[in-house]
């Protein structure tokens, strides 16, 4: 297997190919009459764009391949941003064409444009809604299902749109061979939104799990224990994450990730999540009840233990403490004899998940707890406030940038948290962050 | 930092993709 820099280079090279090969596949064989530079400029950014906004169902379908060496989150973060490319690309189009001859002005009038104007209309005015329900969906208060229904529903809509205005504009597409690549472009994307809509949905089905019991944590956090039914389950690396999918079948729109908490090393295919009350579906969590068949879609993730370390450096916040549990579990289970540190940040004492199990697994393998506490209890002679580099310091052996780092929390403490390894001159391939927010 | 990894790579291919545009655009005028 490659290493993962190497992957990294070869997807990345993949999917460009995929964006540019079907555009400058138009300057083969027999072309059109020659327009101006900038209307063949906006001409190929259309093209692009509807390329990108195309493989933007195949950056979410979670082929494992493609996203391990990435992480989901990066992954996800690029899916978002891309959007915002392609949207900027898809508008760039006609605002050059409307500045090369402002009487194409007339083309936005939606009700007396030429049909093959209306379709660009709706492919575009679709990608709109469809960026500004992602960027505001919280502020919009659209529910997250909703939203996901739309945003697939959208998705669609702006690419057969966009591809019935390419083919009714003819030009480059008059050509059958040139027309039939791009209608068989289209046709992938879309197989790839029925790869993760069915195919995948299906296969999960076939390996469903039962909850065997549902455990009550500190912080508002619950432990739901899942075992493989009728099946061995699968093999995940402490660290990574599944789509658990609780109420409804696989074919239901959303799963939600979340952490394993349990070892890694479990030999029945056993597998635990703690998920804590955030109040939304987390709220149910608590409700489930034992022997309900749940689908978990995983293992997936690139947080992950085994690059070589002489010491594991887990600074965790909040429900960010998950899928380190199941590092400290995985390491004390393998007899693993290298420090561990753990600087966990909670809000207060009788919040903190976990707190006694830690306290009773330091007798299987040399770990270091460091509380740090935003309400400490007035008697706390322990580390206050949130997690900065003094604490690291203080808790932590110099030479810093021979440990491995790996942080879990929320986004504003992962960034605190990432800017103090920066200030420790701990270099960027020695530390592993991954967000559970991203979605 | 992982954000920042994936801000570089939409810059980058933002860049590749409209610098293939242009040359896209300049054969096609200039033959």
């Amino acid at each position: 297997m490659l290493p993962y820099l190497a992957r990294r280079a070869v997807w990345l090279s993949v999917y460009l190919v995929f964006v540019l090969a079907p555009v400058l596949a138009l300057l083969l064989g027999d072309l059109p009459p020659t327009r101006g530079f900038w209307t063949e400029f906006s001409s190929a950014i259309a093209y692009v764009g509807l390329a990108m906004m195309g493989l933007q169902f195949g950056l979410t379908a979670r082929f494992r391949y493609v996203t391990e060496p990435w992480g989901e989150d990066v992954i996800y973060h690029f899916h978002r941003l891309l959007s915002l490319l392609a949207l900027g690309l898809v508008i760039a189009h006609p605002i050059i064409l409307f500045a090369i001859d402002p009487a194409r002005l007339r083309l936005l009038n939606f009700f007396q444009a030429p049909p093959v104007a209306r379709w660009a209309a709706l492919s575009t005015y679709s990608l709109i809604a469809l960026v500004a329900m992602s960027l505001w969906r919280v502020q919009l208060r659209i529910r997250y299902e909703i939203w996901h229904s739309m945003h697939i529903l959208l998705a669609v809509v702006a690419i057969v749109a966009g591809i019935i205005h390419m083919i009714g504009w003819g030009f480059y597409l008059v050509d059958p061979e040139k027309r039939a690549l791009w209608i068989g472009l289209s046709i992938f994307w879309i197989c790839l939104l029925l790869y993760v809509r069915i195919v995948k949905p299906l296969f999960i089905m076939r390996r469903p799990y039962v909850v065997t019991e549902v455990r009550q944590e500190r912080g508002d956090s619950w432990t739901l224990v899942m075992r493989p039914h009728r099946h061995s389950g699968f093999r995940f690396t402490p660290g990574q994450f599944g789509w658990l999918t609780i109420w409804g079948g696989p074919f239901k729109i959303t799963g939600h990730p979340f952490s394993f908490s349990s070892s890694a090393e479990v030999a029945d295919g056993r597998v635990e999540m703690t998920i804590r009350n955030l109040g939304d579906l987390t709220s149910k969590i608590s409700e489930v009840p034992a022997g309900r068949r749940v689908y978990i879609d995983g293992p997936y993730g690139a947080f992950t233990i085994g690059n070589p370390a002489d010491m594991h450096v887990l600074i965790a916040g909040g429900v960010g403490i998950t899928p380190m549990m199941s590092m400290i579990r995985t390491l004390a289970d393998r007899g693993d004899k290298r420090p561990v540190v753990l600087i966990y940040g909670s809000n207060d004492w009788e919040s903190i998940t976990f707190r006694e199990t830690l306290e009773a697994i330091k007798t299987r393998l040399d770990l270091r707890v460091v509380h740090v506490l935003l309400s400490p209890p007035v008697d706390w002679e322990g580390e206050k406030g949130f997690i900065n580099a003094e604490i690291m310091m203080r808790h932590l052996p110099p030479p810093y940038r021979d440990h491995e780092y790996f942080i879990c929390g929320p986004n504003p403490m992962m960034d605190a948290i990432e800017r103090a390894l920066g200030e420790m001159h701990v270099p960027l391939a020695k530390y592993h962050s991954e967000r559970y927010s991203f979605v | 930092m992982r954000r920042l990894l994936a801000e570089r790579l939409v810059l980058a291919t933002g860049v590749i993709v409209i610098l293939m545009s242009a040359l896209f655009a300049y054969l096609r005028t200039s033959t």
